[in-house]
């Protein structure tokens, strides 16, 4: 209720103090995206697709619409239908929120707001926007996406010039809520155990970011934060009701990302290590090990005005699970994006996965996974 | 010989032609915008989104072309990118919520006429454009 209370002051504001304009004055923009993935692969079914026969099962859209009523004061809603195999299949608020941006200092964007953590966190669920059609799963899974994109609160952001020598710092600091739905991919493996959340996973959040432009042209460094209170929500076993207790945690991530002319190379690191206990009454709690951790390397180099082509390796381990490919999950990915013109563009991606702790859920792989898998996606898309 | 000397002539043609044509954008501005000159990269910020101001010169907003050479030529020069890279970016920040779009309009009359009535208003023209009511921008 306070989640709905948050983005509708929000848009209230927005529209309050719209309402003395003419539309044209409102300089009101509507903008979106739409995406249909084919996924193929040699050995598993992956992302809860059956992709070892060949699945479609992958489609995107995104509407956006944005006024600026009043100077310094944008509002704005993206609303996204996302279904890839068994997750989504649903419409759902990517984002709606009013931002004030008193300078280039400093500004405040308030409602629910894409959460500013990482490299990617905040554009991750917009496709055309990079080269990849999964981004490196180890710290950004999809199966779980939608559940850390966004938070209901607030971010105050800035960019504070160091100098001739020292370049520039941007910053960003946030809080508020986090809602994890009861059918995110986030919850797969309780769900395929009979463990449900009914209600989802709400907690307190806050964290901050910071993006150093170095003086070295090209060159950012940063690192981010996101803490994570402790929470209890209520779960079920069959008959049996309990709770699904999750410790308080934080979440670092270290990135660097280096751009010049037609080449790009990038790398980030996260850790996460929450401690999770399902408690049910008579029997002894079911303890989940989580201490994982993830980084990637990353390239793309322009090859033309329209064909990009890039590389990445992505690799996650879970320490607090014993050896076997179930630990791990090491991914080779090349990559090819062509846009036909500003509107159209299409994507093809070859992986190589080692490794089974992502992606994978037991009910469409009933014979077991193998340790590696080809993964082979195509995509087309437009934007406008 | 001759096809391969013919051909490196038109190399060389073109990239004179392509020199010649980066010197034909003039940057503008309305005459609120407080400075005469900006810098490369102060032009960069603005034009894509990461900065909403001009030091010594005050809040600015950008306009652009949707499409033809002069717009080609004042991305390649200042920003760096083509069309459709340029706009990716753009839309990154819009689908996320950081920003809205500029405005974007056909040709360098219909800048000339949004800059010249639009206080803090930036863009780009073709140096032959009659720009009354604006201010030209030296880049530095």
């Amino acid at each position: 209720m306070n989640r709905l209370l948050v983005s509708a002051l929000a848009l209230a504001f927005g529209a309050v103090s719209a309402s003395a304009q003419s539309l044209d004055d409102l300089n009101i923009q509507i903008h979106g995206y739409a995406t249909q993935g084919f996924l193929y692969t040699t050995q598993n079914n992956i992302l809860t697709t059956s992709s070892s026969s060949g699945s479609p099962a992958w489609t995107e859209a995104v509407l956006n619409v944005g006024a600026e009523p009043i100077p310094k004061l944008r509002v704005g809603v993206q609303g996204r239908y996302f279904l890839l195999g068994n997750y989504g299949n649903t419409i759902t608020l990517d984002w709606a929120a009013g931002d004030y941006k008193v300078n280039d200092k400093f500004g405040v964007r308030f409602g629910k707001v894409k959460t500013p953590s990482g490299l990617f966190n905040d554009i991750q669920d917009i496709d055309p926007s990079y080269i990849w059609s999964l981004l490196p799963q180890s710290i950004y899974p999809i199966s779980s996406r939608n559940s850390i994109l966004a938070h209901y609160g607030g971010v105050v952001y800035g960019t504070l010039k160091l100098g001739q020598t020292m370049g520039k710092l941007e910053y960003r600091g946030f809080g508020g809520e986090r809602s994890i739905g009861t059918d995110d991919g986030y919850f797969l493996a309780q769900r395929e155990a009979g463990i449900v959340l009914p209600n989802g996973l709400n907690r307190a959040i806050y964290g901050a970011a910071l993006h150093w432009k170095t003086p070295l042209r090209g060159l950012m460094v940063g690192a981010s934060t996101i803490q994570n209170n402790a929470t209890a929500p209520e779960a079920t076993k069959g008959t049996l009701v309990g709770v699904y207790s999750v410790h308080s945690f934080n979440q670092p991530n270290y990135f660097v990302q280096y751009e010049r002319g037609k080449f790009m190379v990038a790398g980030e690191y996260g850790k996460t290590a929450p401690m999770v206990f399902t408690i049910f009454p008579g029997i002894p709690p079911i303890w989940r090990p989580l201490d994982n951790r993830e980084w990637y390397g990353m390239a793309t180099y322009k090859l033309t005005g329209k064909l990009t082509a890039g590389l990445y390796d992505s690799q996650y381990f879970s320490k607090a699970v014993k050896l076997g490919p179930a630990r791990y999950q090491k991914d080779w990915a090349l990559a090819g994006r062509y846009d036909f013109n500003q509107y159209l563009y299409a994507k093809a991606e070859q992986h190589w996965v080692d490794g089974t702790s992502i992606g994978y859920d037991v009910d469409l792989n009933p014979n077991g996974l193998k340790p590696t898998t080809k993964l082979t996606i195509l995509k087309i898309g437009v934007s406008f | 010989m001759k096809k391969v000397l013919f051909a490196l002539l038109l190399v060389a043609s073109a990239s004179i032609f392509v020199v010649q044509a980066k010197a034909q954008v003039i940057v503008i501005a309305n005459p609120s915008v407080k400075t005469s000159e900006v810098s490369k990269n102060d032009l960069k910020d603005v034009f894509t989104g990461v900065s909403t101001a001009l030091p010594g010169g005050g809040s600015v907003v950008p306009i652009l072309m949707k499409a033809g050479t002069v717009h080609e030529e004042f991305l390649q020069a200042y920003i760096g990118k083509n069309d459709t890279a340029y706009r990716a970016g753009w839309r990154s920040l819009v689908f996320s919520g950081q920003a809205s779009m500029p405005k974007s309009v056909d040709g360098d009359a219909a800048v000339v006429e949004f800059v010249a009535h639009n206080s803090g208003a930036i863009g780009y023209v073709g140096k032959g454009t009659p720009h009354e009511g604006v201010k030209v921008l030296a880049v530095k």
